[in-house]
């Protein structure tokens, strides 16, 4: 985005969640906040229940007990279109784009929201963030390749300059070298024009290297969290990440 | 020759009133991912009410929007009170086939309590004949064709051009993507419901003016052919819909100047059963 | 009450009752939602008819079909069962492929209705639209079929086949085939890595359904001596499923009462409706079919068990003390002969022991993309591997090849030395590579009990031949596995829980089903897919200790987990896996140490 467009971040909570897929919850108990302007990444092995408190703070998993809030409003339990509403852009980890759909329609259905007269204006904004989308506006999604539908569906959520950014993966089969133009140019300057941004990310190092906070989760619940400083100069970081840590009292 | 041009020109026009209905079908299918087997009782209910209307003296012409109203509504209600609920309760594909079976044996043996078993027919004037090409039609058949054209118009327009079309589409493609994009999908499927009702009420009435004389049971087969237009195509495909129609509905009523006309909906039947075996997602639907 | 009138209902009754104890069987029972059904009643019928009638030239061609051999009773109705059992063959195509189930239903519907078409217009076949009458009844020419007495008689034997059905229907539903058919409807992924033939199962259900509806469209034909093709129009399908559903599928005694209260049921309650002159003449009948619309679709959404729902299976279990709790710390002995049995007798040392499982050069590819790349791996005997990695890997992929789930693409996979490679799942499991799931896969509507003698293989009662010959012939094995499967639940302590569905227990609980259940097929090598997930830290270790128990006597184990703390505890060796490759192997102590381990994770 340039310079003189800056979202208003909205400040994030997830206060004590507990969250399933009915049967016996997938994570349970967790707290964890975004400021606007900060990055806050989540990592942790597989079935830690990273992507599922995304899913419950995006509307699209149901709380049972917890709170989740947005911008000091209480959202939880609400459906995800209200919650969009309220400023949350979500990108999740697969079926992220609209495969039917041409490039632009994806762009137009990211931008739902907007007025009319907004769209075409927004749409220009986003092409000079992805150039490269700019020449496929016509061919439907389905046919991009993995990186271009990761562009696009990054895309499709700038549409709205949301408060909120909620990431799930966004690297997940990406080429290493796209994976850093990614995260290190694209996510790092949401938070640089003031949205707040949470991101779930395997690429451990690579999310580390921008992140201003970091919680550790393993077995659906918090194991760690701090600075990225702070992680890797505890003994206890790879092992926690590597299963072998203990929950922190 | 012209026994190949006269069943040609019916074949438009059966293509017509196909398109119109398989359309219809699809959309329906796409947004809500149910096979609604009562479309066709539906349309049958639409066709008599404008029958009524027409009985009381007035013309089709105007017994046709509220046929078209009354259809809408209650293609809505269906999908309100009966379709979702089940859904949300998890209901198997199968029951869902079931359930629409239930409900297809309600609204058309309804419609045939009330009205009775006979056939009854439009009163309707042909209109002059015209003769185009080797091609005779009579007034009223050129409007039937005439009238689906716009409609499949109306409908590409819908689709590719207005933010409700292109609404539909992302709810039918991706439904937990269109609501986190903000997409209040629960209303935009009721509007599609409400659209595609429209359609089948619309398709019911033309197609009793194509049939000359109907009764309650007669969209029986109908319903096969809407079936076969829209595997041709693709379920959910809008564009595949009209395509199959087209071929469906040529197919059948062309194979009637080669083989003895009782076995002119074969064919149907055969492409139907050969696209399920072969390529359910349909010719324009993703790969198998 | 006129003697005629009840001859009529009794009849009715018998062929009706037979019809829906053969529906229900295939749909109840097996899950096969046969939307044709009434095609094989009316083949049955139109062969009894040209089986019974003169040729058709005797008569000066007044009606026309094939046939005509005039043959005497009972070989009419013989035919009729034999040619909707064959007429059952070529359907198996449309029901056994792996198409959506709404798009199966609608095929065969559409099926049905083609073929009532093709009938009603082609003449020469079955006189078409006028169909076939003057039916000759059985041993006309001998009995007079005119008096009362012949009359009663016929009811009696169509009452009596009607009362064999149901105890053939009952004895295959009661046996290991049954339980076997329930599995399979209650989840055919699983079932067939179970080792069982999906395929044949299906066939040899839609044969028998086929043969009994055929049968019941013999005698009714006999009765009528009349038969065309409004008699079976897709409507009177309808009527057959909605009399199950509400009867009860999967219930005998429910098919029996939906039989009698729908196709019976309904055409009484019109003989007493009484008839005025004011209504016009079709009301009723039409009213009857929105009735039974309104029913289908009540009953679907307040009892879709039906009025006799399918009852519960409870097995005794052998009279051992059942206060003897198990989750004691040191195994039982009491299982390890017959689960090591396959693995063969004594255990040389890690290292020296004999490769089991084996896999060359494995790769996968999604559309260009490389889930796993030039795999190799050896996994000996008695030991328990574990498979770790992170994040698309590919050992979900991995384990999904080895256990035939998923064809590779290249490479090979020899079980035991022998080839495995082309073999399916199902003949997989036969020759003792079983795997589990990641997902819920417990069959939710079999006893916990059930579950685990689902898996027992080689149970003679577990076929279709095998069944009709009823218990004298399956019993000792059934005893023998429930013997069996009563020690598995004493020993992972869920005993008490025996009888209740396993879709009613907690999370933790159905896991440890699964992996009994996997245990009961006597595995050479068991794969198991995240078999901890979700489940309490105890659990898992108790889980832990039991499989490390069964790998000392022989059995072994490949495992993929994310819980690394597992790995520690009972895992060695210890495989890595990164980006669709192995990357290293070692105790997890070990891999630890390993930068390049510690990347792969920490990089993703």
């Amino acid at each position: 985005m340039s310079a003189e467009s800056s979202t208003a971040g909205l400040a994030l909570r997830a206060e004590n969640v507990t969250a399933g897929y009915g049967g016996d919850p997938v994570i349970r108990g967790i707290t964890v906040s975004a400021d606007p302007a900060e990055i806050v990444s989540l990592v942790g092995p597989n079935g830690s229940g990273k992507s599922t408190l995304l899913k419950s703070l995006a509307g699209i998993v149901r709380v049972a007990p917890g709170r989740v809030l947005v911008g000091g409003a209480d959202l939880t339990n609400t459906a995800p279109e209200e919650i969009a509403r309220a400023g949350v852009g979500y990108v999740p980890q697969v079926d992220d784009v609209f495969g039917p759909l041409t490039v632009r329609e994806n762009l137009e259905m990211g931008g739902y929201l907007l007025r009319r007269s907004e769209v075409a204006g927004r749409t220009e904004r986003v092409l000079t963030v992805f150039p490269r989308l700019a020449g496929m506006l016509t061919r439907p999604a389905g046919r991009l390749s993995g990186g271009e539908r990761k562009m696009l569906a990054m895309a499709r959520v700038l549409m709205t300059e949301p408060g909120v950014f909620l990431l799930d993966e966004p690297t997940a089969n990406l080429a290493p070298k796209v994976a850093a133009e990614l995260l290190g140019e694209h996510v790092r300057q949401l938070a640089a024009d003031g949205a707040t941004v949470l991101i779930v990310e395997q690429r451990a190092r690579a999310v580390l290297a921008i992140s201003d906070r970091t919680y550790v989760l393993g077995g659906g619940e918090v194991r760690m969290s701090g600075t990225p400083a702070e992680l890797a100069a505890s003994p206890d970081f790879v092992e926690s990440f590597l299963g072998g840590g203990r929950p922190r009292v | 020759m012209s026994l190949f041009l006269a069943s040609l020109g019916f074949g438009l026009v059966t293509a017509s009133v196909l398109a119109i209905a398989a359309v219809g079908f699809t959309l329906q299918f796409g947004v809500t991912d149910v096979l609604n087997l009562a479309y066709g009782a539906v349309m049958i209910a639409g066709a008599f009410i404008a029958y009524v209307i027409n009985n009381a003296g007035l013309s089709v012409w105007v017994g046709l929007p509220v046929a078209v109203a009354v259809c809408s509504g209650g293609s809505v209600a269906l999908n309100s009170l009966v379709y979702t609920p089940f859904q949300r309760r998890g209901a198997s594909p199968i029951t869902m086939v079931i359930v629409s079976l239930g409900v297809t044996l309600i609204i058309e043996f309804g419609v045939q309590a009330v009205a009775g078993g006979t056939s009854v027919s439009y009163h309707l004037a042909q209109g002059p004949t015209l003769q185009a090409g080797g091609l005779i039609l009579t007034a009223v058949q050129l409007g039937v064709i005439a009238l689906s054209l716009v409609v499949m118009a109306g409908v590409h327009g819908l689709l590719r051009y207005t933010k409700l079309g292109k609404a539909m589409r992302a709810t039918a493609a991706n439904r937990m993507l269109a609501r986190t994009c903000g997409i209040r999908t629960g209303r935009v499927i009721t509007l599609t419901w409400a659209l595609t009702g429209a359609l089948c009420g619309l398709a019911g009435v033309v197609f009793g003016i194509d049939s000359g004389s109907f009764d309650a049971t007669s969209t029986d087969v109908f319903l096969v052919l809407i079936l076969a237009a829209v595997f041709l195509g693709g379920p959910g495909q809008a564009y595949g819909a009209m395509l199959g129609a087209a071929v469906i509905g040529i197919a059948t009523e062309v194979s009637a100047a080669f083989i003895p006309a009782d076995y002119k909906y074969v064919i149907a039947f055969v492409i139907l059963l050969v696209m399920l075996g072969i390529r359910p997602a349909g010719l324009l639907g993703a790969r198998a | 009450m006129n003697s005629y009138y009840l001859i009529n209902l009794l009849i009715y009754a018998a062929v009706d009752a037979m019809a829906c104890l053969g529906l229900s069987q295939q749909f109840g029972i097996a899950g096969v939602t046969n939307f044709g059904f009434i095609i094989f009643q009316a083949a049955g019928g139109y062969a009894a008819a040209v089986l019974a009638m003169p040729s058709d030239s005797a008569n000066g061609h007044f009606q026309s079909y094939i046939g005509g051999w005039h043959l005497p009773f009972p070989l009419p109705w013989l035919g009729a069962a034999v040619v909707g059992g064959a007429l059952a063959l070529p359907f198996t195509f449309l029901v056994g492929r792996r198409l959506r189930g709404d798009f199966a239903a609608v095929g065969l519907l559409v099926t049905a209705v083609l073929v009532n078409l093709l009938v009603t217009n082609y003449v020469p076949l079955l006189n078409g639209d006028a169909g076939i009458s003057l039916i000759p009844e059985p041993l006309q020419g001998v009995l007079n079929a005119a008096t009362s007495g012949y009359q009663w008689a016929f009811t009696a034997v169509a009452v009596i086949l009607c009362a064999g059905v149901y105890l053939l229907v009952r004895r295959l539903t009661e046996s290991p085939y049954g339980r076997t058919l329930r599995a399979m409807r209650d989840n055919d992924t699983v079932a067939d890595s179970l080792g069982k033939d999906l395929r044949s199962l299906r066939t040899g259900v839609l044969v028998t359904g086929g043969a009994i509806a055929g049968l019941s469209g013999g005698i009714l034909v006999s009765y009528i001596t009349t038969w065309s093709p409004a008699a079976w129009g897709y409507a009177e399908t309808v009527v057959l499923f909605a009399a199950v559903i509400i009867g009860g599928a999967g219930n005998h005694r429910g098919a029996v009462l939906g039989a009698v209260l729908v196709p019976v049921g309904f055409e009484e309650v019109t003989r007493f409706i009484p008839s005025s002159n004011n209504l016009p003449p079709n009301l009723i009948p039409s009213l009857e079919w929105v009735a039974i619309g309104l029913l289908i679709v009540i009953f679907l959404w307040f009892r879709p068990q039906g009025i006799l729902p399918e009852r519960k299976r409870a097995i005794a279990l052998p009279a051992v003390a059942a206060d003897v709790q198990s989750g004691a710390d040191d195994p039982q002995e009491l299982t390890q002969p017959t689960l090591a049995r396959r693995s063969g007798a004594g255990s040389a040392g890690p290292d020296a022991s004999p490769v089991v499982l084996r896999a060359d050069g494995l790769t996968r590819e999604f559309g260009g993309v490389r889930a796993v790349s030039d795999v190799s791996l050896t996994v000996r005997r008695g030991t328990l591997t574990g498979l770790i990695g992170p994040n698309g890997a590919g050992k979900s992929t991995l384990l999904a090849m080895l256990a035939g789930t998923l064809p590779p693409t290249s490479g090979t996979i020899s079980c035991l030395g022998q080839d495995v490679t082309a073999l399916p799942a199902f003949r997989r499991a036969r020759v003792g590579l079983v795997r589990t799931f990641q997902l819920a896969s417990e069959f939710k509507r079999l006893t916990v009990l059930e579950n685990l003698l689902s898996a027992v293989p080689g149970n003679r009662g577990d076929s279709l031949a095998g069944a009709i010959r009823g218990r004298r012939y399956w019993g000792s094995d059934e005893l023998a596995a429930i013997a069996t499967a009563e020690a598995l639940l004493r020993r992972f302590g869920l005993l008490e829980v025996a009888g209740q569905y396993a879709g009613d227990l907690s999370g933790g609980q159905r896991r440890l089903v699964e992996i009994m259940r996997a245990l009961m097929t006597e595995p050479t090598v068991l794969l198991l897919d995240e078999p901890m997930a979700g489940v309490h830290p105890n659990l898992a270790r108790r889980i832990g200790r039991e499989l490390v128990a069964l790998c000392r006597d022989g059995m072994t184990v490949l495992m993929v987990e994310h819980e690394l703390a597992i790995m520690d505890e009972f895992c060695d060796p210890v495989i890595v896996m990164a980006e669709g490759t192995v990357l290293a192997e070692g105790t997890m102590a070990e891999l630890r140490a390993r930068t390049e381990v510690v990347e792969a994770y920490l990089v993703g």
